[in-house]
């Protein structure tokens, strides 16, 4: 090669390079060394070791929040068994799936500042269209807002009308990457539906299966935006980890602890990762 | 049997196509309706009087139209940055050898992995110290190129045939010219669907600007709207009509590029 073009690569790197090491490299180590210090906007920084970290031990609203996240992970089965079985209707219905995955995905684009408003009002207690069912069918309502563990399941509705679009697609590219000839050859047995999907379908598409709790589960981990919007006023009992963190960094300008519970989560994250891929590979 | 399980089949799909789209419905009704009607109960789907007027007074009741313009600013700055410096930075790692290149990878596979809830605080401290707090900047630079955006390009580059590249050198055209003229438009789709998935979750994006934004001719769409239903407790007909402004660009960009969306989707599930 060229040194006139070596010196132009390492030119049309700088940028990039630039960027990934101010925005997400450094911020990254920040993370970790501000989680050992005590940092506010009202005094001067000090050197506190792992207090930030013993703090959480006997914190009652991280064991709240850290309980509630794990609460908002069974989201992940739910969405999983929802947007499968509606890849496997789609592709054995055969027909203008173009349309209907196009309608599918309306959800997954909406933001979800505008899908909290809308759930919120649908949700609303005195005068909501869920309440008005719930009167008219059973003659009574529910708090769906304001009491708990009722405002949980409310999140996991929202949570799950806006994801499931984005599982489908995942779940219908990984339906299209099975042998047609195994499939085939077993209808051509007599295997029914349940048959072949038991021991044809879903063994093919473990790792699509993986991939998908992977991606929820992280998602279900970091829930914020949807508590923020729908249920504002809730306690913090109520509240999932990354609220606490938004809370105690930004209400109470605890920037480090703030930073302590952004490593937990994490940790989280990448434990229940780990975890998934490790069950898969046991499997094999 | 077959009619009976295609009856079957087409019925759950239809009650997930009315479950996805029931919402939209409700909402644009709400928004078409008057200030009296917004309390009925039971809420009725279809207005008895239809009107337009809250799509006016939404304008007039907060600075609507600064918010739409600061969202398009920052949606279209992040989307250029993501697919010129993504489009650039995968170029090089795909088709060029140089020093430092798998570090450099590395890197872009660590901020890929690192999740934006951890680097919050940090990024908050970064953005203080430049001076960018309460600016379009602020939000705008620290999402500029993502690890996600260069790894998906330079899987693009990556299924380009080497004698493309090997012709094009021969001719004597320099670097810049290989990546911009030559290798740069055979990756079209997948810059369609990137720039389409940038441009949806920037439009989106929420945590962030909420603690950069200060000022309210700062906002951006979604920090706006949600202030919007703290304010206007219980004027839904005005956030009704807001909202639905606000997500008609996302939606009518993904009916229109549906299968670039499905591409994104499929080939970002899978990094």
């Amino acid at each position: 090669m060229k040194s006139v073009d070596k010196n132009s690569i390492f030119l049309f790197l700088l940028p990039t390079f630039v960027f990934i090491l101010f925005f997400s490299l450094i911020p990254t180590l920040i993370a970790f060394i501000v989680s050992l210090f005590k940092i506010n906007f009202f005094e001067p920084s000090k050197f506190v070791g792992l207090k930030n970290f013993i703090r959480l031990f006997s914190d009652k609203y991280f064991y709240q929040a850290l309980i509630n996240s794990l609460i908002y992970l069974s989201v992940t089965p739910i969405i999983t068994l929802i947007s499968l079985s509606l890849a496997l209707i789609l592709k054995e219905m055969n027909s203008n799936e173009r349309l209907f995955k196009t309608i599918f995905f309306i959800p997954v684009v909406t933001p979800i500042v505008i899908a909290g408003i809308i759930w919120r009002y649908i949700f609303n207690e005195d005068n909501g269209l869920l309440n008005y069912l719930m009167l008219s069918f059973f003659n009574q309502k529910i708090h769906w807002l304001s009491s708990y563990p009722e405002n949980v399941i409310s999140v996991m509705i929202l949570t799950i009308w806006r994801g499931f679009g984005y599982y489908l697609i995942i779940f219908y590219a990984g339906l299209l990457s099975i042998s047609k000839e195994v499939n085939e050859a077993a209808i051509l047995d007599g295997a029914g539906f349940f048959r072949r999907l038991f021991q044809i379908i879903i063994p093919q598409i473990k790792p699509t299966i993986t991939l998908v709790f992977v991606l929820s589960g992280s998602a279900a981990i970091k829930l914020f935006t949807e508590l923020y919007i729908l249920i504002p006023g809730a306690p913090l009992s109520h509240k999932t980890l990354v609220y606490y963190l938004y809370y105690q960094s930004f209400e109470r300008f605890d920037l480090s602890y703030g930073s302590t519970l952004g490593i937990v989560v994490f940790l989280l994250t990448i434990s229940f990762s780990y975890l998934n891929i490790k069950l898969i590979e046991k499997e094999r | 049997m077959k009619v009976f399980k295609k009856i079957f089949l087409s019925s759950i799909l239809f009650l997930f196509i009315a479950i996805a789209l029931f919402p939209f419905v409700w909402l644009i009704s709400t928004s078409l309706k008057g200030a009296e009607e917004i309390f009925q109960f039971p809420p009725k789907l279809i207005p008895s009087d239809l009107t337009f007027k809250n799509f006016v007074e939404v304008w007039e009741a907060i600075p609507f139209g600064k918010y739409y313009l600061n969202s398009f600013i920052v949606s279209i700055a992040v989307v250029f940055g993501n697919l010129f410096l993504g489009s650039l930075t995968g170029f090089l790692l795909a088709r060029r050898n140089f020093k430092f290149k798998n570090i450099l990878f590395f890197f872009v596979l660590v901020s890929i992995l690192i999740p934006q809830e951890m680097i919050l605080i940090p990024l908050y401290l970064i953005v203080l110290k430049l001076k960018l707090i309460d600016s379009l900047a602020g939000i705008i630079l620290p999402a500029f190129v993502n690890g996600f955006s260069i790894f998906m390009m330079r899987q693009a580059f990556l299924s380009i045939p080497k004698e493309i590249e090997d012709a094009a050198l021969s001719d004597g055209c320099n670097l810049f010219k290989l990546y911009w003229k030559v290798m740069l438009p055979m990756t079209k789709p997948t810059l369609i669907s990137l720039g389409l998935l940038i441009f949806i979750s920037t439009w989106g994006d929420f945590l962030f600007p909420l603690i950069v934004l200060r000022s309210q001719e700062n906002y951006t769409l979604q920090v706006g709207l949600s202030y919007m239903t703290g304010t206007f407790v219980d004027n839904f007909r005005l956030i009704a009509a807001g909202s639905l402004l606000s997500v008609f660009p996302s939606i009518l960009l993904t009916i229109f590029l549906s299968k670039y969306f499905e591409k994104g989707i499929f080939e970002g599930g899978i990094k």
